[in-house]
């Protein structure tokens, strides 16, 4: 009974909603370079091993803010 | 040197027109001189919310092509003597600008005015990083609904990337407001509460204006709210040009429900 005067809860929802998607956006959109940066890693990598693809995220813990690259090998060495 | 100021907020149709032409005209009652900018090239609208359009006869782009000078393209108000208008082209489209020639326009602009405000169009295209190459802070205007706070978020990261101030390696001021607060939905839940904005988007508040039925109709006249005094919204708008000409007026809490009749009964249950 009376459940129609319950309170909604719906802006909680939205705020843990919008909380998510805008680390995510922030992600990736922080770097504006990386597309080139990639590229040039790349490259240098390439010089001396065959490379299949590079990613780069942003890792954070706590105070502590990190950029991780992971080299993906073209065959196995 | 004049204050440039960019109103932004990523999507459309959440008050940045209507928050351009009301800050600018409190600014102007502030006695300072102040001009508004409409920067949507191609869709001009600006004039419509100050009731200038049949004033209009030169605009922004045939200034920036020279075609005619600064002085005859601004079209002073009548409604506060501080504050002018300049157009934006209803026929070109915002491909035209060139940032060469936006920076010589809004340099002279600032020349002359203590505020120069650019309406911003909506989305995050050329025409928006245009608007706010050359800008020293922004206003962000959001609604408390989450496609408005996102894509004011993404806005902000472009500001934040491409103006020519962050480029020089100093910082874009940013100014908060939150428009069409519904205080009942507030309370019960329903609507984003203004500190779950500010904990999401992380930058200065600078107002918060309520809903209020009197937008739509002063837009209909052309005669902005903050002519209003009784109005809330416009109320709000004065207080927000008095911050911005750099006096402290506190922020006014419009998100606890007055005590209606309805609400009473709700409470009886609750």
């Amino acid at each position: 009974m009376f459940g129609w005067l319950k309170k909604k809860n719906s802006a909680s929802t939205a705020k843990d909603r919008l909380t998510i998607a805008i680390m995510s956006d922030r992600d990736n959109n922080i770097f504006p370079f990386m597309d080139k940066m990639k590229e040039e890693i790349i490259e240098v990598v390439k010089k001396y091993i065959d490379v299949k693809a590079i990613e780069i995220k942003k890792e954070v813990d706590g105070d502590l803010e990190a950029l991780s690259i992971d080299v993906k090998l073209k065959k196995n060495i | 040197m004049g204050i440039v100021l960019a109103v932004i907020s990523g999507k459309g149709g959440v008050g940045k027109t209507t928050t351009t032409a009301n800050v600018g005209l409190g600014i102007a009652m502030n006695g300072k001189k102040c001009v508004v900018v409409d920067f949507d090239i191609g869709q001009r609208n600006l004039d419509m919310i100050l009731g200038l359009e049949n004033r209009v006869v030169y605009d922004i782009i045939q200034v920036m092509d020279e075609e005619v000078g600064l002085k005859q393209a601004l079209i002073k108000s009548k409604m506060d003597d501080n504050l002018y208008f300049l157009a934006a082209s209803q026929t070109k489209d915002k491909t035209v600008l060139d940032s060469k020639k936006i920076k010589k326009l809004i340099d002279s602009l600032s020349d002359e005015f203590e505020f120069v405000i650019l309406d911003a169009p909506a989305g995050i295209e050329s025409g928006y990083e245009h608007t706010i190459e050359f800008a020293d802070s922004a206003i962000i205007v959001v609604n408390p609904e989450v496609s408005s706070i996102r894509d004011a978020d993404r806005a902000i990261g472009i500001l934040d990337s491409k103006s020519q101030k962050v480029k020089d390696g100093s910082e874009v001021k940013k100014y908060l407001i939150i428009n069409r607060i519904n205080a009942e939905m507030v309370q019960s839940g329903e609507m984003l509460a203004s500190e779950d904005i500010l904990d999401i988007l992380s930058i200065p508040l600078i107002g918060k204006i309520p809903e209020d039925k009197g937008i739509v109709d002063a837009s209909n006249q052309g005669k902005p709210i903050i002519l209003d005094k009784k109005s809330p919204a416009g109320q709000a708008y004065r207080r927000i040009s008095t911050r911005l000409c750099g006096e402290i007026v506190d922020l006014m809490d419009i998100e606890s429900v007055k005590s209606g009749f309805l609400t009473k009964i709700k409470g009886i249950f609750q």
